[in-house]
C-alpha cells in the first residue's frame, strides 16, 4: 500500500468523501502529499492577489506569495505539536497523517478562497481605489473588510467540517475527534495570528509604502497588539 | 487537575481496525518516546519488570535533551551569554526540582494509599519529566517565532509559562493514569505532592533567573520568592514592544 500514491482528488476532498481521503492519507507515497501543496499554493495565492490587487498591482504579487506563505509556514510550525497531541488525546495517527489531515484541511480553506477569488477580484475592480478613498465620511474600507472576514470565515468552517467529518471517523469516537480537532485549531490560529502579523501587510494602507515587508516586521506580536487595544478602549 | 479527575488516557483504536496491538517492548529512546506518546499501558507495564531502570534513565536523558532543547529556543531570546546559560539553567533547574520533590511524592503516594515501590515512583516521575519536555519541544518553534517577534519579557515570560503549564497538564494526566494502575491510587497525597511539584518549579525559575533576559551576574546576587519577583517585575512600566529589554546590555534590567 506504501509505494502507491493515491493523489488527493479536488471533488473527493471536497464532498469529503472520507474513505478516499482516508486512502490516501494512509498511502505514505511522497507523491501523495504533492496535491494538497498544489491547491494551498495556488487557491491562496489566487485569493491573496485579490486582496492586495485594491492597493496596487505590485502588492497583489506580494500578497499573492505571502498569503500561501502563512499557511505553509503556520502548517510546519504546529506540525511537531499537533503530531504529538493527537495520540495523546486519543487519536492514534502518525506523524506523517496528522500533517496530512492538516493540509488537506487547508487544501479546503484554500479552494474555497481559490473559487472565491474571482468575486474579490471583481470586487477590488469595482471599488474606488485604495488611495483615492477621501479619509472621512466612506465606509469603503469597511465593506472590502467585512468580505475578505467573511470569505476567509466561510473557507475555514468549511475546511473544519470536513476536518471533523475525517477526524470523527479516524478516531471512532466524538469526543477524541473534538478534543484533536480543538487543539489543532487553537495552535494553528495561536501561531497563524502571528505569521498574518509578521507578513503584513495583506491589503496595505494608501499612506504608508507598498512594500513585501514593513520595516518592523518582527517588532510586536499579534496578541501584544490586541492586548493593548483593548487596554485603550477600556481606559 | 487531580487524581481523581483524571481517567486514563483513551485506548488508541488500532488503525487496521483489528484487535488491540500486544505490548510492543521498549528498548532505547526513540522507543521510549514513542510510548510515552502512544502506548503508555506499555510504559506503565514496563516498569513493573526487571531493567526498568535502563528505561527511566531514557527517560531522564530525553527529559534533558529535550528541556535542553528548549533551553536553547529561551536563550535565543536575548541571545549572547543565554544561548548556553539558559539551556544549562532549565536543564539544572528541572532535574534538580524533580530531585527535591522525589522523597515527598513517595511519601505523599503512600500516605495517599497508593502500593508502589520506590523505583516506580521514580519510573512515574521520569515518564512526567519526559513527557513534559517533549511536548515543550513541540511548542519550541511556536515560541522561537513569537521569541523573534516580540522584545517584550513581560510577554516572553507569559507565553512559556503557559506552554510550560499545558505541557506539565499532559504530563501529570499520565503520571496520575500511571499511579492508578501501578499503585491502585495516592489520593489526597498526590493532590498535594502535584501542587507542591508546581511550586518547585516556578520558583526554580525565580531562583535561576536570569533564564530569559540578562543581568550582570550568572545567577541573582539576592533571594526573593517567586511571587514578589513577578509582582515587582509587573509594577515595572513595560510598554508594548518597548525598546532596549531584549538586548538591553548587561545590569540595564531587573534579572528574570
Amino acid at each position: 500500500m506504501k509505494d502507491t500514491a493515491y493523489p488527493l482528488e479536488i471533488p473527493n476532498l471536497l464532498r469529503g468523501e472520507v474513505k478516499s481521503i482516508e486512502r490516501w492519507l494512509r498511502s505514505g507515497h511522497p507523491h501523495a502529499s504533492a496535491s494538497p501543496l498544489v491547491m494551498v499554493l495556488v487557491g491562496s495565492a489566487l485569493y491573496g492577489a485579490s486582496i492586495g490587487l485594491w492597493r496596487s498591482p505590485l502588492q497583489a504579487g506580494f500578497a499573492a506569495i505571502k498569503f500561501p506563505s502563512v499557511i505553509i509556514l503556520t502548517t510546519l510550525g504546529t506540525a511537531l505539536l499537533n503530531g504529538m497531541l493527537a495520540p495523546l488525546l486519543g487519536l492514534n495517527i502518525r506523524f506523517r497523517e496528522s500533517l496530512g489531515a492538516i493540509l488537506a484541511s487547508f487544501a479546503i480553506a484554500s479552494l474555497v478562497l481559490g473559487a472565491l477569488s474571482p468575486v474579490a477580484f471583481f470586487l477590488a475592480w469595482n471599488m474606488v481605489p485604495l488611495g483615492e478613498i477621501p479619509s472621512a465620511g466612506s465606509n469603503v474600507h469597511a465593506w472590502v473588510k467585512l468580505f475578505h472576514v467573511g470569505s476567509i470565515g466561510l473557507a475555514g468552517v468549511a475546511a473544519h467540517v470536513r476536518l471533523w467529518q475525517l477526524l470523527k471517523k479516524l478516531a471512532g469516537s466524538r469526543a477524541v475527534a473534538f478534543r484533536v480537532l480543538g487543539s489543532w485549531l487553537a495552535t494553528n490560529l495561536f501561531l497563524g495570528s502571528q505569521f498574518i502579523w509578521i507578513l503584513r501587510p495583506f491589503i496595505g494602507a494608501p499612506w504608508l509604502p507598498v512594500e513585501f515587508l514593513r520595516p518592523d516586521a518582527f517588532r510586536g506580536s499579534f496578541f501584544e497588539t490586541v492586548f493593548h487595544d483593548v487596554l485603550q478602549l477600556i481606559s | 487537575m487531580t487524581p481523581n479527575d483524571v481517567s486514563l488516557p483513551p485506548p488508541l483504536p488500532p488503525v487496521d481496525g483489528g484487535a488491540p496491538a500486544p505490548e510492543v517492548p521498549i528498548q532505547g529512546v526513540f522507543s521510549a518516546m514513542e510510548a510515552l506518546l502512544r502506548r503508555p499501558a506499555d510504559l506503565w507495564s514496563h516498569l513493573r519488570k526487571p531493567g526498568a531502570g535502563a528505561t527511566i534513565l531514557a527517560l531522564i536523558g530525553i527529559a534533558a535533551l529535550c528541556m535542553g532543547v528548549y533551553g536553547i529556543v529561551i536563550g535565543t531570546f536575548a541571545g549572547g551569554d543565554q544561548l548556553w546559560a539558559a539551556p544549562l539553567k532549565v536543564v539544572l533547574g528541572l532535574l534538580i526540582s524533580a530531585l527535591i520533590c522525589l522523597p515527598s511524592l513517595y511519601i505523599f503516594a503512600c500516605l495517599g494509599g497508593a502500593k508502589t515501590k520506590l523505583s516506580e515512583v521514580v519510573g512515574l516521575l521520569a515518564g512526567l519529566l519526559a513527557l513534559m519536555t517533549i511536548l515543550l519541544v513541540g511548542f519550541a518553534p511556536i515560541a522561537w517565532i513569537f521569541g523573534q517577534s516580540t522584545d517584550s519579557l513581560g510577554w516572553m515570560g507569559f507565553l512559556h509559562l503557559g506552554f510550560w503549564a499545558v505541557a506539565l497538564g499532559f504530563a501529570l494526566r499520565f503520571f496520575f493514569a500511571g499511579f492508578r494502575v501501578l499503585g491502585q491510587g495516592g489520593g489526597a497525597g498526590l493532590k498535594a505532592w502535584m501542587i507542591l511539584f508546581a511550586l518547585v518549579m516556578v520558583q526554580m525559575t525565580t531562583a535561576l533567573r536570569p533564564i530569559l533576559g540578562q543581568a550582570p551576574t550568572f545567577l541573582p546576587p539576592e533571594k526573593r520568592f517567586f511571587l514578589s519577583h513577578w509582582t515587582q517585575h509587573l509594577k515595572e512600566p513595560s510598554p508594548a514592544g518597548a525598546e532596549g529589554q531584549r538586548g538591553a546590555p548587561a545590569g540595564a534590567q531587573p534579572a528574570r
